[in-house]
């Protein structure tokens, strides 16, 4: 999976509207947006609805790829982007926020994964933030660079590294991480 | 992405980080087949919204253009035969369209 076949493909699929080779590129990348969006919102189906909007404002904008970064990193921008929208527009969500703030968004992400079995990676999410999950779940499960990072979320490298800092601070806070079950 | 320096404490966390990868299981045939959707809708509808606005538009127009043919028959003739010596030829008008031809083909070529 080289990033030169990456272009050709955006470049095929912009210059003559090729679907197949627009459907190739979803197919090379689906399983890490998919997996971002589902540490990031905690619900697999919700998570596998917002790939889908993703890869469909991704298909939308696909001409603003300049082809200087990763073009996973710009995938995983628009998800970000995705994810971000679809909370301002839940209702739900907004009610949640109102009554309890960042305490009701850990309690539902737990409500969320109470069915599937709880592992070490959703106890450490739970304890951080919207951004700093975001963050990290681009620098630790994506591996995208902190250049990367910043440009898919609008934030300076320097912030980048701090939020970084920050939540593995927690982390190792909270919880002995040398004593985990793999998420 | 570009590889940075990585301490033991990153290593365990992208080890935590990490899971399998997910399955395509027909979501990239799935997301085309909406892409493919979108295309089509995006292509029909310039077309469908001019035939739907051709057809309301169809009936204030034919009244619009008998209004106006009623009104021809009210300026004196002097005036319409005066005007009609004033358009071009036939032949001048063939061969203006001629040379457009011409020009454009000739400007394309210039082009490629």
């Amino acid at each position: 999976m080289t990033s030169q076949e990456d272009n050709e493909l955006v470049a095929r699929a912009v210059s003559g509207q090729d679907t197949a080779a627009f459907g190739e590129l979803v197919r090379r990348h689906q399983s890490h947006v998919r997996n971002f969006l589902r540490k990031l919102s905690g619900d697999y189906s919700l998570a596998d609805d917002l790939a889908q909007d993703c890869f469909l404002h991704a298909w939308d904008k696909l001409q603003t790829y300049s082809g200087r970064g990763s073009f996973i990193g710009w995938l995983l921008k628009v998800a970000y982007t995705t994810f971000l929208q679809s909370k301002r527009k839940s209702k739900r969500y907004a009610e949640i926020l109102e009554s309890a703030g960042q305490v009701a968004d850990q309690e539902s992400r737990s409500k969320v994964v109470e069915n599937e079995e709880i592992t070490d990676l959703d106890k450490f999410l739970a304890v951080l933030t919207e951004e700093e999950r975001a963050i990290m779940v681009m620098s630790y499960a994506c591996g995208l660079s902190h250049r990367e990072i910043g440009d898919a979320t609008d934030l300076p490298v320097g912030t980048v590294k701090s939020v970084i800092f920050r939540g593995k601070d927690k982390i190792r806070n909270r919880f002995d991480i040398k004593d985990h079950k793999h998420g | 992405m570009v590889e940075r320096m990585k301490d033991a404490e990153d290593r365990l966390l992208e080890s935590m980080f990490d899971s399998p990868p997910i399955a395509d299981d027909g979501f990239s045939v799935q997301v085309v087949r909406k892409v493919n959707k979108q295309l089509w809708f995006r292509r029909l509808t310039l077309p469908v919204a001019a035939i739907i606005g051709g057809v309301i538009a169809f009936k204030p127009l034919a009244g619009l253009v008998s209004l106006l043919a009623s009104l021809f028959t009210l300026i004196p003739q002097d005036a319409v035969s005066m005007a009609t010596s004033s358009i071009p030829q036939f032949q001048t008008i063939v061969l203006g369209a001629v040379l457009l031809i011409a020009g454009l083909i000739g400007l394309r070529m210039i082009e490629h």
